[in-house]
């Protein structure tokens, strides 16, 4: 399940508050998630959890619970 | 040699280089698949064969509508093959409302005359409905025919169709800018493509050695004219990238340049900004890219910061300085008009930023004065360009005006658009609402006439994100602004909107603000700053419209506090 860690630095990152999103939800239903963003809230995520994504990884996401279990397996090996 | 179709020239390719790679369908991680031009060349035949099997007339339209495939090309070419004309649209974007993807479609049928569409089976039940009560004949799955399919018959009209096209015929349909139902159709010829393969090459010295790389989309007259037709026609390899894979991996482009040793690309500006900030070094490691002889910047106005930051970033990686580039280039006269010469930096001058805004070219040494104007070139072979006033009287040396060009790939107007076309061609000149100036036979484009906002290559007509914003819940209808500013870092404009609203807790704003932000989704179109302001706050034009210059001044007034 999506943690409140990603959840809250994806929503700061698109200044979106409040809004829902859960494992199920895909990056281009989220408000301000677009071509332009997509590497900054990659970086954010890397940033906060102190880990670095390769970029085929995070292509290989579908939706947001895919990004958290890459996030739970960088920060547990 | 003269070619009377561009067919022929794709046929005399496979019979002068059969086994030379004609495209590289790359795919992220995984071994690029290569169709020679003789394999591209017979799967395109299988494809012709299958078309006319099927129905498909020559001259009949045929929109594709088909994600990043390797059978895209063939089919492409088959299409060109039976002398029906193809039409590259976007597959649309899952954020898109289904409605919204169906208007589009449907208003460009009602413009273009779409007769039939090629896509895929996952988009049947979103297509199906537009079938009742339009042009369009009939949907076709294409990736799922046979390709062995054979019948005389069909192979002797074959013959007949080709030896009987000329070089006058429509050849493809593009759609210039604008948002989707705004799209304004372009039919080419086939003469307008091949003067502008030749004149086109010419200007950038391509050569039998070059090898295009591309992550650019095929519904973008860069992307389809310059990164696919050019090399096609003119017998050189390209690379073609995913360009949804391109934007979630930007390193994908060097790793391709690197491993194929790619010569040449085109991008618009905020990829400059993108791939020089956003990739860690780490992502680049082992890549060479000195084989780049030229990176053309196109389709957003040129930025000096953006070269900048590009060739600090892959200096270090053998970029050439020397291959920066510049052209400007637009879906009404095939592509390109102008193009900085290879080899050499594109030209900048240090123009004087009021006398700019005032009409005058007048260069300064005085930096915070000055804005940095980036050349995009001299005109190529096959084409003239004025400078005009506002009466399309030419205006003499040292002023800026709009830019009107005159080409021999020029298009013949928008197909079934007689209104917005005589607005636009005039005795043979196109002018464009792009505002420039010329400065020792070099063209700096500095603006437009019309409010257009360019994010990240795309045009976005203001018109439509207000009359989307105005139907929100909680917005006073009407009472909207939209404009572009630039964002520096991103190297690109971005969209604003301004919206008066009665609301006035903090989380009604917050809540309206993101509901706003959906609406833009719902119409693949990205909100990146939301003003929400109180009723009656927009100043008016003279003619009783919200007016978009003056409240955007108004708003980034720094001392003014209006919004939460």
């Amino acid at each position: 399940m999506i943690s409140d860690k990603l959840k809250s630095v994806i929503l700061n990152e698109l200044h979106l508050e409040g809004y829902e999103i859960n494992d199920e939800t895909q990056a281009n239903q989220i408000p301000g998630w677009d071509s332009l963003n997509h590497i900054n809230v990659i970086l954010a995520i890397e940033k906060a959890y102190n880990v670095r994504f390769k970029r085929l990884e995070v292509l290989k996401c579908k939706n947001i619970g895919d990004l958290q279990k890459l996030c739970d397996l960088k920060t547990t090996s | 040699m003269e070619f009377k179709t561009v067919w022929s020239r794709w046929e005399e390719n496979a019979r002068v280089t059969p086994g030379k790679d004609a495209i590289v369908h790359w795919i992220a991680g995984e071994e690029p698949f290569r169709w020679s031009f003789d394999e591209l060349l017979k799967t395109a035949n299988a494809f012709s064969v299958q078309l006319l099997n099927q129905g498909i007339k020559p001259n009949q339209v045929c929109a594709i509508i088909i994600r990043h495939n390797r059978f895209f090309y063939p089919l492409y070419m088959g299409i060109v093959g039976i002398g029906a004309i193809p039409a590259v649209l976007a597959y649309p974007n899952p954020r898109l409302h289904p409605d919204k993807f169906r208007d589009g479609i449907r208003g460009m049928s009602q413009r273009s005359g779409l007769d039939w569409i090629f896509t895929e089976d996952s988009l049947e039940p979103v297509l199906t409905p537009l079938l009742v009560n339009s042009t369009i004949k009939g949907m076709h799955f294409p990736l799922q025919w046979d390709l062995t399919f054979r019948d005389a018959n069909i192979e002797k009209e074959l013959d007949e169709i080709r030896i009987n096209r000329l070089g006058t015929d429509p050849f493809l349909l593009q759609h210039s800018s604008g948002t989707t139902g705004l799209q304004k159709p372009v039919l080419l010829s086939n003469r307008a493509v091949l003067e502008h393969v030749d004149n086109y090459a010419q200007a950038i010295n391509f050569s039998q050695d070059d090898k295009i790389v591309s992550w650019l989309p095929l519904y973008h007259d860069m992307g389809l004219i310059a990164a696919y037709h050019l090399p096609l026609a003119y017998g050189i390899t390209s690379v073609q990238i995913d360009p949804f894979e391109w934007v979630l991996v930007p390193s994908l482009l060097l790793e391709a340049v690197s491993k194929e040793k790619g010569t040449v690309a085109w991008l618009p500006n905020f990829a400059y900004n993108m791939m020089a900030d956003k990739i860690p070094d780490d992502e680049l490691e082992g890549f060479a890219l000195d084989s780049w002889r030229l990176v053309i910047n196109c389709s957003e106005p040129v930025r000096h910061e953006s070269h900048v930051r590009f060739f600090n970033k892959f200096n270090k990686f053998n970029f050439k300085q020397s291959a920066l580039s510049a052209c400007y280039a637009m879906a009404e006269t095939t592509y390109a008009v102008t193009q900085t010469i290879p080899g050499s930096i594109p030209v900048e001058l240090s123009m004087d930023r009021l006398k700019l805004a005032q009409g005058f070219v007048e260069t300064t040494q005085d930096f915070a004065k000055a804005r940095i104007c980036v050349s995009s070139g001299k005109v190529i072979k096959g084409c003239r360009v004025r400078i005009v006033d506002e009466n399309r009287k030419d205006l003499p040396a040292g002023r800026v005006g709009e830019i009107a060009i005159s080409s021999v790939s020029m298009f013949d107007g928008y197909r079934n658009y007689p209104e917005k076309t005589s607005d636009v061609l005039q005795d043979g000149w196109y002018y464009s609402g792009d505002y420039g100036f010329v400065y020792n036979e070099e063209y700096y484009i500095i603006g437009r006439k019309k409010d257009i906002v360019i994010v990240a290559g795309n045009n976005i007509y203001p018109e439509d994100v207000e009359d989307i914003v105005s139907k929100v819940e909680g917005v006073l209808p009407g009472r909207v602004v939209a404009f572009g500013f630039d964002d520096e870092s991103l190297g690109t404009e971005v969209l604003a909107v301004l919206a008066e609203s009665n609301l006035e807790t903090l989380g009604d704003k917050k809540h309206l603000k993101v509901r706003i932000q959906e609406a833009g989704l719902k119409n693949d179109i990205a909100i990146s700053k939301i003003y929400l302001i109180p009723a009656r706050w927009l100043i008016k034009s003279s003619a009783g419209k919200p007016s978009r210059k003056a409240n955007k001044e108004r708003i980034i007034q720094p001392n003014e506090f209006l919004v939460e």
